[in-house]
């Protein structure tokens, strides 16, 4: 047996993933994640250290050639995997190993290392020149003094990033001067039905759904978004048992098996010195702008810094936690006092259901003739306490209100630019990764003409 | 109390290291694995390894114009400045160079690595191992104040650069003892000049992995390999330092040397995974105005207390 064939099992063995999830497929990704976590496969941070690129759902148009990009950017030996739905995740990783170990004269090793232009960055476009990354050019900065500026784009893919959204962004030093959001990338093939928010969208199709699920569901997308925030923030400890808590959640384990780890980890969390030390005055949003802004959600709710909003998350979790049984159901316009009703009958009649669609019709028409005008919506709609994201008559999704004329992680990516701008390139990655946008919700509210 | 070891003893030295730097990374697979829920076992730890194999067999690649000749010379220091600062650490009571400024050979070979790992930031031309490697100065200047006094302090209170000097003075009373601040600083640095744990701050995740981002093949092993080394140089220099070197009843002194330095190691890769990464632009304030100020006062006891003696 020659040393070649050796060393390439043991790279299959334990190989390297990078793993990219198109907008859309947040539930492969979840699968995906649960896979690699339990095999001991560990991510792989840049396309320089990944054996298998994993792709999750469909590559839209706008996003294939970046993943080209990484491919190509990928050293030897290296194989493609993809999953278009979660089922087809461990068949996907079973055979990416597979092939991985067949010592087969795979076609580019031979010569590319020499060829494998690649500017290391970004990851983004618009870099990618055959000499390298464009030369910097000089512009007054902050202290009134001339220096380099670098254009740079974050996005689509970094690890732990809300995949398709780019930033391009324009250094002196490691300052952002200047940071724009690219909307055409965060592209989708089809139709996208966001993952974090069925429960509310099924609830708005006239479907039964209680308010312990819907809150599963929320407690689920906080946690994803604490997994992201807490890797970003260089503990992967935490961020591992965020997203063990978030896969049980998602796989439905009982809420009191759940409750005391879910609290357990705020505490720790909560409680860092260190985290609140490292992240505290980064990325100031009081409620005022956030909700001039059209954010609304935990976001709004922290008003105030990136610890705030991560603090915000951990409350919501574990009061949501506290609901998982809760058998109220949700979209219940009734007042409080009627809602005991509920639980004679399960399910609603048809009449109830026709009702509902038509009232929600109603809602829309209004919405698209005059949305300026926010008053003209029944008074229901519009409570004054809209801090209680428990409300079943509202639908409070995990960044915000499902009601508005667009989705939550509209305005959380729209704020970025103003927040981004004057901090440094470790705090930029706090802050988008303490509001942490939606990708689905983003690719849903385009319309199918700009999804290529 | 020290003696100058046998010739050959210049090849157990790099042999040692990386055994010592293979515990440390089997102690963190198994932490991983637990945080992860997965069984930790003697398959786990070693799994880990496979990362060997792996980057060997990785094809090597080059970002378009980086700097070859920078970029090789910083990948090979990190771990070669490792090597030769443990040349002056006495295992037992044997050392390979017992060197009369010891103390000050170990700081100069771990000052290299800043060279180093900003060289090969720099060599790879490309914006994030660049930022990785400015981090890894702006990290060092905050703690290697803190980190020189400490040095000093265990000097003062021996009167001697030399390792083993030290060793002799700690007859008794361990320096960690009656300078237990500057032994936490010390256990501090060596965290921060292997860039693990709370100090990745260099090869941060918010930076796709920094100075280490765009490196593959055998660059990637001998930098991640630099980090294990520099962590197992760094908990067997804390023994002779701190601990009272190869000193203790019954066994003999290399094996409470080898004791009391897998002890730190432990300690050290248990206390990393409990905290976030410490970002430089703030830890230098915390630094130069907590640290800085108590490191001197803490330098002051051992002089006070040799002048008085």
């Amino acid at each position: 047996m020659d040393l070649r064939a050796v060393l390439l099992r043991a790279t299959a063995a334990r190989p390297r993933v990078l793993l990219l999830t198109m907008p859309g497929a947040t539930a492969v990704r979840l699968a995906a994640e649960r896979e690699l976590r339990r095999r001991d496969l560990p991510e792989a941070r840049t396309p320089a250290e990944a054996n298998v690129l994993f792709v999750a759902g469909a590559v839209g148009p706008s996003l294939e050639p970046a993943v080209d990009r990484l491919w190509r950017d990928m050293p030897a030996p290296r194989v493609r995997a993809h999953a278009r739905t979660a089922d087809e995740v461990a068949a996907a990783v079973a055979a990416s190993r597979v092939s991985l170990a067949t010592p087969l004269p795979r076609p580019g090793i031979e010569g590319h290392g020499e060829g494998t232009h690649h500017h290391g960055g970004g990851h983004g476009d618009g870099t990618g020149m055959p000499a390298g990354p464009a030369m910097a050019e000089r512009g007054p900065d902050r202290d009134g003094l001339a220096l380099d500026r670098v254009h740079l784009s974050f996005g689509p893919f970094l690890p732990d990033w809300p995949a398709g959204l780019t930033m391009r962004l324009t250094l002196q030093g490691d300052v952002i001067q200047r940071a724009d959001l690219a909307e055409s990338l965060w592209g989708a093939t089809a139709a996208v039905s966001p993952y974090w928010t069925e429960p509310w969208t099924r609830a708005a199709a006239g479907e039964e759904v209680l308010l312990g699920e819907a809150a599963r569901r929320r407690a689920a997308a906080h946690l994803d978004s604490l997994g992201r925030f807490l890797a970003v923030a260089g503990w992967p400890g935490q961020a591992t048992a965020a997203r063990r808590l978030r896969d049980d959640l998602v796989a439905g384990a009982e809420a009191a098996a759940v409750r005391p780890r879910a609290e357990r980890f705020a505490r720790r969390t909560g409680r860092s010195r260190t985290l609140y030390w490292l992240t505290r005055g980064m990325g100031e949003l009081s409620r005022a702008e956030a909700e001039a802004a059209g954010v609304s959600g935990p976001a709004a709710r922290a008003d105030g810094d990136v610890p705030a909003r991560y603090r915000e998350w951990l409350t919501a979790v574990v009061d949501d936690v506290a609901r998982l049984d809760d058998r109220t159901r949700l979209n219940d316009r009734r007042p409080l006092g009627d809602r005991r009703r509920l639980y004679d009958h399960s399910r609603p009649n048809d009449q109830d259901r026709r009702d509902d669609r038509d009232r929600r019709n109603d809602r829309n028409r209004r919405a698209d003739q005059d949305r300026p005008d926010d008053h003209s919506r029944p008074s229901d709609q519009r409570r004054p306490d809209d801090r209680s994201p428990h409300d079943p008559a509202a639908p409070h999704g995990p960044r915000g209100r499902l009601d508005g004329p667009r989705p939550p992680s509209a305005a959380l990516a729209a704020v970025l630019p103003r927040l981004l701008a004057g901090a440094e390139v470790a705090a930029a990655r706090l802050i988008v990764a303490s509001l942490d946008p939606d990708p689905d919700e983003l690719a849903a509210q385009l319309p199918a003409a700009a999804r290529g | 109390m020290v003696d100058a070891a046998p010739w050959w003893s210049l090849f157990v030295a790099p042999a040692l290291l990386p055994a010592l730097a293979v515990f440390a990374v089997a102690a963190d697979a198994l932490l991983i694995a637990r945080e992860a829920g997965r069984p930790a076992g003697v398959v786990t730890a070693g799994r880990r390894l496979l990362e060997v194999p792996r980057l060997l067999v990785a094809q090597p690649r080059r970002t378009p114009s980086s700097d070859t000749l920078l970029r090789r010379a910083g990948v090979v220091t990190v771990p070669v400045a490792a090597v030769l600062a443990v040349l002056v650490v006495p295992f037992g009571r044997r050392t390979v160079g017992d060197l009369s400024v010891g103390v000050v050979w170990f700081n100069a070979m771990e000052v290299l690595t800043w060279a180093g790992l900003w060289m090969s930031g720099w060599g790879q031309n490309a914006a994030f191992s660049l930022i990785g490697g400015y981090r890894y100065l702006a990290q060092g200047l905050a703690y290697e104040l803190p980190l020189m006094f400490a040095l000093i302090s265990a000097a003062t209170g021996a009167q001697s650069l030399r390792v083993g000097g030290v060793v002799a003075a700690q007859h008794g009373l361990w320096f960690a003892v009656w300078m237990p601040f500057a032994f936490a600083v010390f256990l501090t640095s060596v965290s921060a000049f292997s860039f693990l744990g709370p100090f990745s701050y260099p090869a941060g995740r918010d930076i796709a992995g920094g100075v280490l981002g765009d490196t593959s093949g055998a660059d990637r092993l001998l930098l991640q390999a630099g980090r294990w080394l520099w962590l197992a140089a760094g908990a067997a220099m804390a023994v002779p330092l701190f601990l009272g070197g190869g000193a203790g009843p019954g066994p003999a002194p290399w094996a409470w040397s080898l004791l009391k330095t897998l002890a730190v190691l432990v300690a050290l890769v248990c206390i990393q995974r409990r905290f976030p990464m410490v970002r430089a632009d703030r830890y230098v304030e915390f630094a130069w105005v907590v640290l800085v100020p108590l490191a001197v006062l803490q330098a002051l006891v051992p002089a006070l207390v040799v002048l008085n003696r």
